[in-house]
């Protein structure tokens, strides 16, 4: 298994770091250089965790633990009229980024009220291509309770959000609510780590079913032989977002029969995956598990 | 100003209060509203929001916001400032030029400058009840767009639901408003 780790530091020597990285089999996920701040995102073997470390301290940078790197979370929220943004949802969003994950948000179209709340077929299918979703709903424990059939239909995890402390319902989290100014008091942010700790145990249930039954290659091993093939192009932000399980690819379509024909190991990448296109943005890559697509070296 | 929720729960009446409380600070209208008396009742997916109007802040002159100097008029109070320049220009024209950010200069006779401090350049009473049900949409959950406006000569009642407002619910709005009418007193 993979650790995410983000490391923040001088720009002095820290090419090292890189190095001792790559040597360990790791990978540089995410690299901001700042004039004399650097910021990375490094994934590297579990157990090679003390070595990093130490190099980190050599080099008088700080790491900190990602426990949600790797993963795409969905904030959905009712409606993205100003009842709900930009507080609570965006405070929830850079939260979770925070914590290592890439978001996305959702308003849904006719997703405000109780009786009247829906959600599309497509807005359904759209929250199922990510890794996780967190539903932020309002401070009426009734509309809560009605809304949660909402969520039923989804087949990720998921997390409600919501305003009463208590409430009888799985997944949820309380205290949070409407709000009309930013959560950035102790007692808020609190209750956004309680939140992330929620996240941790869904998707840490989700890592453990793939442990199980591995998959034909790491997503991070082919986010690296994707980026051989297709570098990404100048002012394009993150081409190719991790999931759990594959990857969304945010390619062109005249690059797709590329992508398919990458070589991984002995295989090429069509064969070790399905790839269809998101409806959301790009492609979305499932890596099959080992014991279907056969092994690849 | 004074906030009153009931009809919810514990949390959501306190929650609520807060969002009133934030809604009309934010909007500026703190100091033009008596009271707010609002009652939720999210089983039936009604709420009715009652505001009690209070004073009006007294209209903003030219010579409130400006500077005499000279032939010139020196903007001390920029918020007004477009309202002030539309204001001269219809009826001035081109005698009337901004020549800085701050600096307007007149080509104006002594009579026509008398006349200026007259001039009412913003009445806050022209929109205050147009902020008020801004702010009070703001309020009211998202999903509840059924509205049954019931003005009144203290302020504003408007009831907001989901579903179609019926009687019962105008005579509740009726109750909270005379509620209301007497906690501002």
């Amino acid at each position: 298994m993979y650790k995410i780790m983000m490391f923040t530091g001088g720009v002095y020597k820290f090419n090292e770091l890189k190095e001792t990285v790559e040597d360990i089999g790791g990978f540089i996920l995410q690299e901001m250089v700042m004039q004399t701040e650097t910021m990375m995102h490094l994934a590297f073997p579990e157990e090679e965790e003390p070595r990093i470390r130490a190099k980190a301290k050599e080099l008088g940078g700080k790491l900190k633990d990602l426990p949600l790197a790797g993963t795409e979370i969905m904030v959905v929220v009712p409606s993205l009229g100003k009842h709900h943004a930009v507080y609570p949802m965006c405070d929830i969003a850079e939260f979770l980024r925070r914590n290592g994950a890439i978001t996305n948000m959702m308003g849904l179209a006719r997703g405000v009220g109780k009786r009247i709340a829906q959600m599309t077929v497509e807005e359904k299918a759209i929250i199922d291509e990510c890794d996780a979703a967190v539903f932020v709903f309002g401070n009426f424990k009734e509309c809560i309770e009605e809304k949660e059939k909402l969520c039923e239909m989804i087949d990720v995890p998921y997390i409600i959000a919501g305003g009463p402390p208590d409430l009888d319902l799985a997944h949820y989290v309380g205290g949070i609510g409407r709000r009309t100014r930013r959560m950035n008091r102790k007692v808020d942010i609190d209750k956004l780590e309680e939140m992330t700790a929620a996240f941790m145990l869904v998707l840490d249930e989700r890592r453990k079913e793939i442990e199980e039954d591995p998959l034909a290659a790491s997503p991070l091993f082919i986010k690296e032989m994707i980026e051989m093939t297709l570098p990404p192009k100048a002012g394009e932000e993150l081409p190719l977002v991790l999931h759990l399980d594959g990857l969304r690819v945010k390619i062109e379509e005249e690059d797709e029969e590329r992508v398919r024909d990458i070589e991984i190991g002995k295989r090429k990448l069509s064969e070790i995956c399905e790839i269809e296109k998101s409806g959301y943005e790009g492609y979305l890559l499932k890596i099959l598990p080992e014991a279907v697509s056969g092994a690849v070296f | 100003m004074e906030v009153k929720v009931e009809g919810g729960d514990e949390f959501a009446n306190k929650s609520y209060e807060k969002v009133c409380d934030d809604v009309f600070r934010d909007t500026g209208l703190t100091s033009n509203i008596d009271s707010v008396h609002m009652y939720c009742n999210a089983a039936e997916h009604v709420f009715i929001i009652s505001v009690e109007i209070g004073r009006a802040p007294s209209p903003v002159k030219v010579w409130d916001m400006t500077l005499r100097e000279g032939d010139k008029l020196r903007i001390t109070d920029e918020k007004y400032a477009p309202k002030l320049l539309a204001l001269l220009w219809d009826r001035y024209g081109e005698r009337v030029q901004q020549i800085s950010r701050l600096v307007i200069s007149l080509e104006l006779t002594e009579e026509e400058i008398a006349k200026l401090s007259d001039l009412i350049v913003y009445d806050p009473r022209e929109d205050l009840t147009s902020r008020i049900l801004d702010g009070i949409d703001r309020i009211f959950p998202e999903g509840a767009r059924v509205r049954y406006p019931m003005p009144s000569a203290e302020g504003i009642t408007v009831i907001a639901s989901e579903n179609p407002i019926v009687e019962e619910w105008k005579e509740k709005a009726k109750e909270v408003m005379s509620a209301s009418s007497k906690g501002g007193a």
